[in-house]
């Protein structure tokens, strides 16, 4: 388990991280979500022990994290970065042994990992002659092909086309059922919801929203309802709903933001007593309204 | 665990197999055996030519002046004095000769003109051989009481206990030439190798993932060292080649191969084991006082075009170090030259000359040492603040002021 408490940092007057406390279950998938420069990346970076926070701790598994806890730990930061002139293999084969691996099992784990992301036939090619996406490739297998423990991945799938993405996400799944505790930051919405247990949103340093995913919906104060067809009279049963507000329809429905200890049943009976009700549902908050609730901007 | 071993490896081999060291070292090797090996060959080479005479005049003049040019000159021919000026085409028809000298006895004395193929290669040395004869001619002396008192013997005797005579000195002085030559070669070559890397870790961002393994510190020292041993291993293949190169030349010369045999390609002075010691004493010393600042250097830059604004300022001590070694050589025990000889960055030239071209005292030799030693170790502390802060500084070049933060930090 990470827990951060209480930390801080600053460059100079401008304060990147204020007071930020959240806890990070051992095996569990950890979103970290913000707007740029909301502090998220010198969070990461104070984690793995790149910067020193100013005031606050971070720990792991109850101790402070020292170098030897790093080498377990995985980085894939988002300003990627490879020796150009280095081979595929040979750069796999030297971050794996900065991570504490030896030979010949680190040669062995390059080898399987250039098989998998299909690079295999670039393994004595210097990097600067991949493409951008190969490069990606090579760079994820450089972050977790020592099986961390922990793994932080910044902005995984930028960069990637739709089946790299696929292929990567498949990847971190595998890592989830192995039990590494992953951090992901990414602005794609929903591949950090269909992967993440457990989310923190920072916006200027300070922390909006933290727990489960199911935790934060359960938190929102409003749902979503949707009603078919667009019809006056259901319109008015809706509008006249306390509390309710209307959101722009979709698709020819009418989308209305309703408090969420509304009586679904009897407002079910009153839009069926108004009109010809084709459909009515209520729609979990998606990540995405969480979020831009979270950070201020309104869905 | 320690990772050392393994960043030392990866920057030693990602070092050796870059083409620029390939290169660097092999045309270094070409380079070194050629300024060793060039000017020797040309010369004998020029001289052999130039020495190629046809020598005229009245036949009984000719005849007392031959033996004592024979000694230095290969004479092709010995006509009469010609009675127009001779041309190109009478050297040509006398195996090519270098020069027609015309002989004549004048009531002032002897009279020499050489029409010579190409005046600035041809020199009037010939005229001191003839002075005897001039003298004879004159003063009607014979040539047994002319030539005790053409020459004064002098010995001079070396007070200085390191030589023990004045080409040995001279020789020392050639010597110590060549290793501040390749001691500077060495140490900013590989300075700015170590800077190329750090700038490329730093501008490609890998340096932040260096950093979330190991140690800034680490990693600095693994770049440093492997830089290291690779310049050694060049400066080693350079010494090689410059000693073979020269040790060929000593025996292609008939006059100097056997001494050449006897005392070594370096005449009779000999590159003692100390000397060997005290070039690499002071090639590590000056090799981490400027790579550590060169590699410092280069954390702080953002974009590899800006190498030059940081190199700029660290060239000026690297440069000034270098001519004042040259300074030294004629003055190696100058109270200004004892003083820079203890001054960290310029300490490892001047010492090392003084070290070659004179007795040092010991206790110079130790502080110098000592000081520059306690500089290894205080610029390896404030560079490792700055390589460590600078690495993950982005944006803006940082400000003087930060640097300093960097360093109190």
């Amino acid at each position: 388990m990470l827990q951060l408490t209480n930390v801080s940092r600053s460059f100079g007057s401008v304060q990147a991280v204020r007071d930020v406390t959240f806890t990070i279950p051992t095996g569990s998938t950890f979103g970290l979500l913000g707007p740029n420069g909301a502090g998220k990346t010198t969070t990461m970076r104070m984690i793995l022990g790149i910067l020193v926070p100013d005031a606050g701790t971070i720990r792991w598994d109850g101790k402070a994290i020292d170098e030897a806890m790093r080498r377990r730990f995985g980085y894939l930061p988002e300003e990627r970065g490879l020796y150009g002139k280095m081979k595929v293999r040979d750069q796999m084969v030297y971050f794996g042994r900065l991570h504490g691996m030896r030979d010949p099992d680190v040669g062995k784990r390059a080898e399987e990992w250039m098989e998998r992301l299909g690079v295999a036939e670039y393994a004595d090619r210097p990097c600067a002659e991949l493409s951008k996406g190969n490069q990606q490739k090579v760079q994820v297998a450089c972050a977790a092909l020592h099986r961390p423990e922990f793994l932080i991945l910044d902005e995984p799938f930028s960069g990637l086309d739709p089946v790299n993405a696929d292929m990567l996400l498949a990847i971190l799944r595998e890592l989830q059922a192995g039990g590494a505790t992953l951090v992901l930051s990414s602005h794609q919405m929903w591949q950090l919801e269909v992967l993440c247990t457990d989310v923190c949103i920072i916006a200027h340093g300070e922390v909006r929203a933290n727990g489960t995913l199911t935790q934060l919906r359960a938190d929102l104060p409003t749902r979503v309802v949707v009603v078919e067809p667009s019809d006056l009279a259901l319109h008015r049963v809706l509008a006249a709903e306390p509390g309710a507000r209307e959101l722009p329809q979709e698709n020819g429905m009418l989308r209305f933001d309703v408090p969420q200890g509304i009586d679904l049943p009897s407002l079910a009976r009153r839009l069926v007593a108004a009109g010809d009700l084709t459909r009515f549902e209520r729609l979990d908050p998606t990540l995405h309204e969480i979020y831009l609730r979270a950070i201020g901007e309104t869905a | 665990m320690n990772v050392l071993p393994i960043i030392f490896q990866a920057e030693f081999l990602r070092k050796i197999r870059s083409r620029p060291y390939i290169i660097g070292t092999v045309i270094g090797m070409l380079g070194v055996a050629l300024i060793a090996f060039l000017p020797g060959y040309l010369g004998s080479a020029f001289n052999a030519n130039s020495k190629t005479i046809v020598l005229a005049g009245d036949p009984a003049l000719i005849a007392r002046a031959r033996p004592l040019l024979a000694k230095q000159y290969d004479i092709v021919a010995t006509p009469p004095a010609p009675a127009a000026p001779p041309t190109i085409a009478d050297l040509n028809r006398n195996h090519k000769a270098a020069a027609y000298i015309i002989l004549e006895r004048r009531p002032s004395g002897l009279h020499a003109t050489a029409y010579a193929r190409d005046a600035s290669a041809f020199r009037d040395a010939f005229a001191r051989d003839l002075v005897p004869l001039n003298i004879e001619l004159s003063t009607h002396l014979s040539q047994k009481q002319i030539d005790p008192l053409l020459t004064i013997p002098v010995d001079i005797k070396s007070l200085d206990t390191k030589f023990r005579s004045q080409s040995d000195s001279d020789s020392a002085r050639a010597v110590a030439y060549a290793l501040i030559i390749l001691l500077y070669l060495a140490i900013m070559l590989n300075a700015q190798s170590v800077m190329s890397s750090v700038a490329e870790e730093k501008t490609s961002r890998i340096a932040e993932l260096l950093v979330a393994t190991t140690s800034p510190m680490q990693l600095l020292a693994g770049k440093i060292l492997a830089a290291g041993v690779a310049g050694a291993i060049q400066i080693g293949a350079w010494v090689a080649a410059g000693y073979v190169a020269a040790l060929q030349l000593a025996q292609s010369m008939p006059r100097t191969g056997a001494a050449a045999a006897a005392h070594g390609p370096f005449g009779q002075f000999d590159v003692s084991p100390g000397l060997i010691v005290a070039f690499i004493v002071f090639f590590i010393i000056g090799f981490l006082q400027y790579v550590t600042l060169y590699a410092a250097g280069a954390s702080l830059i953002n974009r590899t075009e800006d190498l030059g604004s940081v190199t700029m300022p660290l060239i000026f001590p690297a440069l000034a170090s270098y001519l004042l070694a040259f300074a030294t050589l004629g003055f190696p025990n100058d109270p200004r030259v004892l003083v820079f000889s203890q001054i960290p960055l310029i300490a490892p030239y001047v010492m090392f000359t003084r070290l070659t071209v004179s007795t040092v005292p010991i206790w110079q030799i130790a502080l110098s040492i000592v000081i520059n030693i306690a500089a290894v170790v205080f610029i390896v502390w404030g560079a490792g603040k700055v390589y460590r802060v600078g690495l993950l500084m982005y944006g803006r070049p940082p400000s003087f002021k930060q640097v300093i933060a960097a360093l109190r930090a």
